[in-house]
């Protein structure tokens, strides 16, 4: 039986070019100069060393749900019409019903270990906020977070778990930060969140923002998910050419994929194809333009390389709002622009039937951000992959279970963006040097 | 570099090599003095580059820096920066 890995993996070590700089706003001289991020992060977000030991207090959290689960999901074939087998690892069995808390945990210890009495975030879906709630919980830290307001009307529990697990939960935009009032609501709601935490923490002593994706640490904290699953799949004699998962920044999808660029980059054999699954109503990795652009609303953070739709790009509504962020991970994009990083972007309605058909034949209820790599999954399956794929299922769908009331009733549509908007939204951002245009 | 081998002179050097390169400046670290301020109108040091400039000089030096540096302090001049270093350097006697 696998056991639970002692060690994250870095792909850094593996890369073949260094991640870009980031590019930090125009300032003013003067001031004192703050560290904002606990040693340990930026050493893993920096250094080129492949293993991380895992903190035992993070160890002895993740042992209450790790090992997660891996089997070969023969319903979910046969539903699609796979010629290959798919195997499935599940993240959703842990109190925040995603892979978020595998990050949480180790940010919250690395925080709590550097003096911070409060930790301030904001949340789309609500996965990071409640897996963050719960670290926080468990290592006696307060915990604020600013969660999109109409992703917490929509998920009402979502609201009462964070405040179960102590957490002041505010809907944004909440109106009392200066970013919610100068965007008026307008604009992309998740970075807006992220943007009043942000706000929120700078104002506040002993408060620290954290994030929960699209950080190369958070991805190093992920990867325990793909470590596991090289193990699970030897130990079924099991072999894939094809690792899937969703992306939203970039974090469950750096887990589970990156851990096999790297065991192949170090056996010097050739990786499995690595298949981001995003939502085609943000679609930077198969639309998006390879450019700085910021993080969060606040425009005070660094410009960060990466894959963008634009920040300023208003995207639709949908039921998955963990993948509703405007670019993804500068490790994801960097991987994606150096080739060694495949996407394809899925639609909801295709997302949430691939999650209807996973349901009923394997009687696991994913999230729809899940939905859309298992649709990714499917089509790999039947025709694409050669020996079998590996899909995440980042999540379950308890909690959305109104999307699927409306994939029932037939009322669900998708809303691509328009190429206008799309070229209008980056049109003012610096291109990354060497990078198609 | 041994930690024993770390004295107010060397250590002072590296924190201005670092400082000099992260402000994408190429000047003689002797230019600099210990009160220059690290976000002035000679050194650009932020806030962004300055985690990371803490990474190299860890792995310069082959000091490990600790984790409260997060907390209620800030980073004014040169000297601010090589205090904290000689500090990692004593724990680590």
């Amino acid at each position: 039986m696998t056991e639970l890995p002692t060690s994250w993996r870095s792909v850094l070590p593996h890369l073949t070019t260094p991640l870009p700089e980031d590019r930090s706003p125009d300032r003013a001289a003067g001031g004192g100069i703050g560290v904002n991020l606990p040693m340990e992060l930026v050493r893993q977000s920096i250094q080129p060393r492949e293993y991380w030991q895992i903190p035992d207090e993070v160890l002895d959290a993740y042992r209450k749900f790790r090992p997660t689960p891996l089997w070969r999901a023969t319903g979910f074939e046969e539903a699609v019409g796979a010629k290959v087998p798919v195997y499935v690892k599940y993240e959703g069995g842990n109190i925040s019903g995603s892979h978020k808390l595998n990050t949480a945990l180790a940010q919250a210890y690395y925080y709590k270990r550097a003096g911070v009495a409060e930790l301030v975030t904001g949340t789309g879906a609500g996965q990071w906020g409640t897996a963050l709630a719960a670290a926080c919980a468990l290592f006696g830290l307060r915990c604020t977070v600013f969660m999109v307001g109409s992703s917490l009307a929509r998920k009402p529990y979502r609201g009462v778990l964070m405040r179960m697990l102590g957490a002041e939960v505010l809907a944004s935009p909440t109106g009392t930060t200066r970013v919610s009032r100068e965007t008026e609501g307008q604009g992309n709601s998740l970075s807006l969140a992220i943007g009043e935490a942000v706000e929120y923490a700078a104002g506040k002593e002993g408060a620290a923002f954290c994030i929960g994706s699209g950080e190369t640490y958070s991805i190093l904290h992920q990867s325990v998910i793909g470590v596991e699953a090289i193990a699970q799949l030897a130990e079924l004699e099991a072999d894939v050419d094809a690792v899937v998962g969703c992306v939203g920044a970039g974090s469950n999808f750096g887990g589970i994929a990156l851990p096999f660029h790297a065991e192949a980059a170090a056996g010097g054999t050739r990786p499995p194809r690595l298949v981001a699954a995003e939502s085609s109503s943000t679609p930077k990795l198969t639309r998006g333009v390879y450019a700085y652009d910021q993080t969060d609303a606040t425009g005070t953070g660094p410009l960060e390389a990466m894959y963008t739709i634009g920040s300023s790009y208003s995207i639709p509504d949908s039921h998955s709002a963990g993948l509703r962020y405007h670019g993804a991970a500068k490790l994801v994009s960097a991987m994606r622009h150096a080739g060694q990083v495949d996407a394809v972007a899925v639609d909801q309605v295709e997302a949430l039937e691939a999650g209807r058909r996973f349901t009923v034949r394997e009687t696991v209820l994913p999230a729809p951000e899940s939905g859309h790599a298992l649709a990714a999954a499917a089509r790999l399956a039947a025709d694409g992959a050669e020996r079998g794929v590996l899909v995440c299922v980042s999540g379950h769908g308890y909690l959305d279970l109104a999307a699927y009331q409306q994939l029932l009733d037939g009322e669900l549509s998708d809303q691509a963006p328009a190429e206008e908007a799309l070229l209008a939204a980056v049109s003012g951002l610096p291109r990354v040097e060497g990078a198609r245009v | 570099m041994s930690v024993e081998a770390l004295d107010r002179v060397t250590v002072t050097r590296a924190v201005k090599t670092v400082v000099i390169a992260e402000s994408r400046l190429s000047i003689d670290p002797d230019a600099v003095s210990g009160d220059e301020p690290l976000n002035g109108e000679l050194l650009r040091v932020n806030s962004f580059g300055f985690v990371g400039m803490l990474v190299r000089l860890e792995d310069d030096l082959g000091v490990t820096l600790p984790d409260d540096l997060f907390v209620g302090r800030t980073f004014t001049t040169v000297d601010d920066l090589v205090a904290v270093v000689l500090d990692a350097v004593e724990a680590a006697r």
